[in-house]
């Protein structure tokens, strides 16, 4: 078989260079342009894979209200830590889930993890993975992926900042309904452990709520509740009645001013060696 | 044959423009051709949706070594469209694959040390062709090093220390300026008309997974420890219990699946400019793929080589920042994924009488885009 005896052959190009690893490393950073001659470990050192995160990276999008306004979607974690700083994390459940092999059981743990910054941003993450450790580490990350805004209203008069649901709004997930009611100030959350826990990272303070089905099912019902917040903002109340100015997404935003070519000329190679003798 | 070879990033070019040869594997500049007997046809380098010229993305080196020959002097182009449209069309980027097909070992090296004196290599990281004719069959780099070093080692202190007096790039630390007497810098290739990205050259690394796979995870921080799981899994009320859970896949509101696999794959090395695995598996961030063409000359169907990665634009988007005349900010691209020839064919024009230096340069067409 013709296929057994291929090898592909770029890394042959260079061999098997032992000390490529390490040396050429710390040769390219060292060279590299763009100073970056600031001691960044190899840890916290983050490179942008999707445009919105070179964007984010190069501060061209301060505020995360920027992102939610033009719905992009976030695909790298880093972009989150960039833009949200005071973002908490707790792990609200670690279960282990098993799996029926001929050899036995497979035992697998499955963590949810909430993270918000307690003013209006709120996350849940769940990942299955064979270590806790792993499952920890993972769902944080998801979680970061799905930050939502919530939105708060008043019950009644409009005093001081805005503390409840702006309107009554239910989520769904499996056969759990939650449904949120606004409460006048002082009531407090009046929900259960669990969901309670979401609607206090989400920064709520006030807010009635009901549920129905199986919220037994707790993965069930942690998602009902963060759905029932995502539909927060999806609601429309006559505040939202006025016509809509569109503005540039910051795709468009930035590479309309980017792409203009400039007219800079280019110094032809025969003008080097009179610079380096003057 | 399944393994991958990451390429990292190395040395920035002191010029974007310098010559460097046809055995390097980079990152932008300007394409070195090797000697043809036809030169570059100028329809090859210009875009097929625009009509402007094509730049050069990368370069690289990848002979073949399989079972009935073994094909040294390989090279892989990829030239891509800077215009704002283009950018995500696969009709304006284009693959080259340039080789020699010749198969005869001693005719081979000849040439090859023919064409020794005239480069000049830039990095001492980079092979001379001496140890790739030598070490046909047997890849034993250890021997040939010692070779090559004394007068690479000479070179590249010299250019060390002789910094290119014509260097655009502006950085937050000037670099002092030296007066320079005798050769300063690398030659220039005389060709201002095309669009030149920053350059930078690559050298490759093993794909070692699970060990570092596990410590990038660790980057995200967790402000968790483990003794405040047990505390909190000892709170549950009664009554509370987490029943009926079964296993989930990995998902996320803007992320799904296989997008979350492929960047697990990125997380092991973040700074891979791009996977070579000849004959192995393409990693997808989407998961539809679009059917592939075959072959144009041999009919075969064609079979993956490499695929370019995001890091990539991030360090071109970075060198490039307001000094260049030509932006890549209409560069959305997730991934480039190109498939070859499986059999290496080449355009039948030479055949096994013919002298030595056949060099064919073929046109691939199967170039997956998944967007971002």
């Amino acid at each position: 078989m013709a296929e057994r005896g291929d090898r592909g052959g770029f890394g042959r190009g260079f061999g098997g260079r032992g000390g490529g690893e390490g040396g050429g490393r710390g040769r390219g950073r060292g060279e590299r342009r763009g100073g970056r001659r600031g001691n960044k470990s190899e840890e916290e050192k983050w490179v942008p894979v999707t445009k919105l995160g070179r964007l984010v990276k190069s501060n061209n999008i301060t505020s995360i209200e920027q992102i939610y306004l033009h719905s992009l979607p976030v695909k790298e974690h880093q972009i989150i830590d960039t833009l949200l700083k005071g973002l908490k994390d707790e792990v609200m459940k670690i279960t282990p889930v098993q799996k029926q092999t001929r050899a036995g059981q497979r035992t697998r743990f499955k963590a949810f993890v909430v993270v918000g910054d307690g003013d209006g941003h709120v996350g849940l993450g769940v990942k299955c993975a064979k270590e806790v450790a792993t499952a920890i580490r993972g769902a944080i990350i998801l979680a970061k992926l799905s930050v939502i805004p919530v939105r708060r209203g008043y019950w009644g008069n409009k005093i001081g900042l805005p503390h409840t649901v702006p309107c009554k709004v239910t989520g769904k997930c499996g056969s759990v309904t939650v449904r949120m009611v606004p409460a006048p100030r002082g009531a407090g959350i009046v929900a259960a452990r669990v969901p309670k826990k979401v609607l206090q990272f989400a920064g709520i303070e006030d807010v009635f709520t009901s549920s129905r089905g199986s919220t037994k099912t707790l993965g069930n019902f942690v998602k009902a509740t963060f759905d029932c917040l995502m539909k927060t903002y999806g609601f429309l109340t006559p505040d939202f009645w006025t016509e809509t100015r569109f503005s540039n997404s910051p795709y468009q935003q930035y590479t309309d001013l980017l792409s203009k070519p400039t007219t800079k000329a280019l110094l032809p190679p025969t003008e080097e060696p009179l610079q380096a003798e003057a | 044959m399944g393994e991958v070879i990451l390429a990292m990033p190395g040395q920035w070019a002191h010029d974007y423009r310098e010559k460097a040869d046809h055995y390097t594997s980079k990152i932008g500049g300007l394409p070195d051709w090797p000697d043809l007997d036809i030169p570059v046809s100028g329809k090859l380098l210009l875009c097929d949706f625009c009509g402007g010229k094509l730049c050069l993305v990368a370069q690289i080196y990848a002979p073949l070594s399989m079972a009935e020959r073994s094909i040294d002097e390989r090279v892989i182009y990829v030239l891509g469209c800077m215009k704002k449209d283009c950018g995500s069309n696969p009709q304006s980027w284009r693959v080259l694959r340039l080789q020699r097909c010749k198969q005869d070992i001693e005719s081979k090296d000849e040439p090859l040390k023919a064409e020794q004196p005239e480069e000049e290599s830039t990095s001492v990281a980079e092979d001379k062709p001496t140890s790739q004719s030598s070490s046909v069959k047997v890849c034993d780099d250890e021997d040939s090093d010692s070779d090559i070093d004394l007068d690479d080692l000479a070179q590249a202190l010299e250019q060390a220390a002789t910094l290119a007096s014509n260097s655009k790039k502006q950085d937050g630390t000037k670099h002092t300026r030296k007066i320079v007497e005798g050769p300063v810098a690398k030659k220039l290739i005389d060709d201002l008309t095309t669009p030149v990205l920053p350059c930078f050259y690559i050298y490759s690394q093993r794909n070692s997974s699970e060990g570092r796979m596990d410590k990038a995870n660790f980057v995200g921080g967790s402000s968790i420890s483990l003794k405040e799981i047990e505390k909190s899994s000892g709170n549950e009320s009664e009554g509370e219990s987490w029943e009926g859970e079964a296993y989930e896949y990995d998902k996320a509101l803007g992320a799904d699946r296989t997008y979350l696999k492929f960047k697990k794959q990125l997380d092991a090395y973040p700074e891979q400019c791009f996977r070579y695995s000849y004959g192995g598996n393409a990693l997808f961030p989407v998961a539809n793929v679009p059917k592939l063409g075959a072959c144009k000359i041999c009919g075969s169907a064609r079979r993956f080589e490499l695929q370019l990665m995001p890091p990539l634009l991030y360090f071109l988007q970075e060198a490039s920042d307001d000094s260049s005349n030509f932006s890549i900010d209409g560069w959305t691209w997730l991934t480039i994924i190109i498939f070859t020839c499986p059999k290496n064919c080449c355009s039948g024009t030479c055949d096994e009488k013919s002298s030595n230096s056949c060099r064919c340069i073929v046109e691939e067409e199967a170039i997956v885009i998944q967007d971002d």
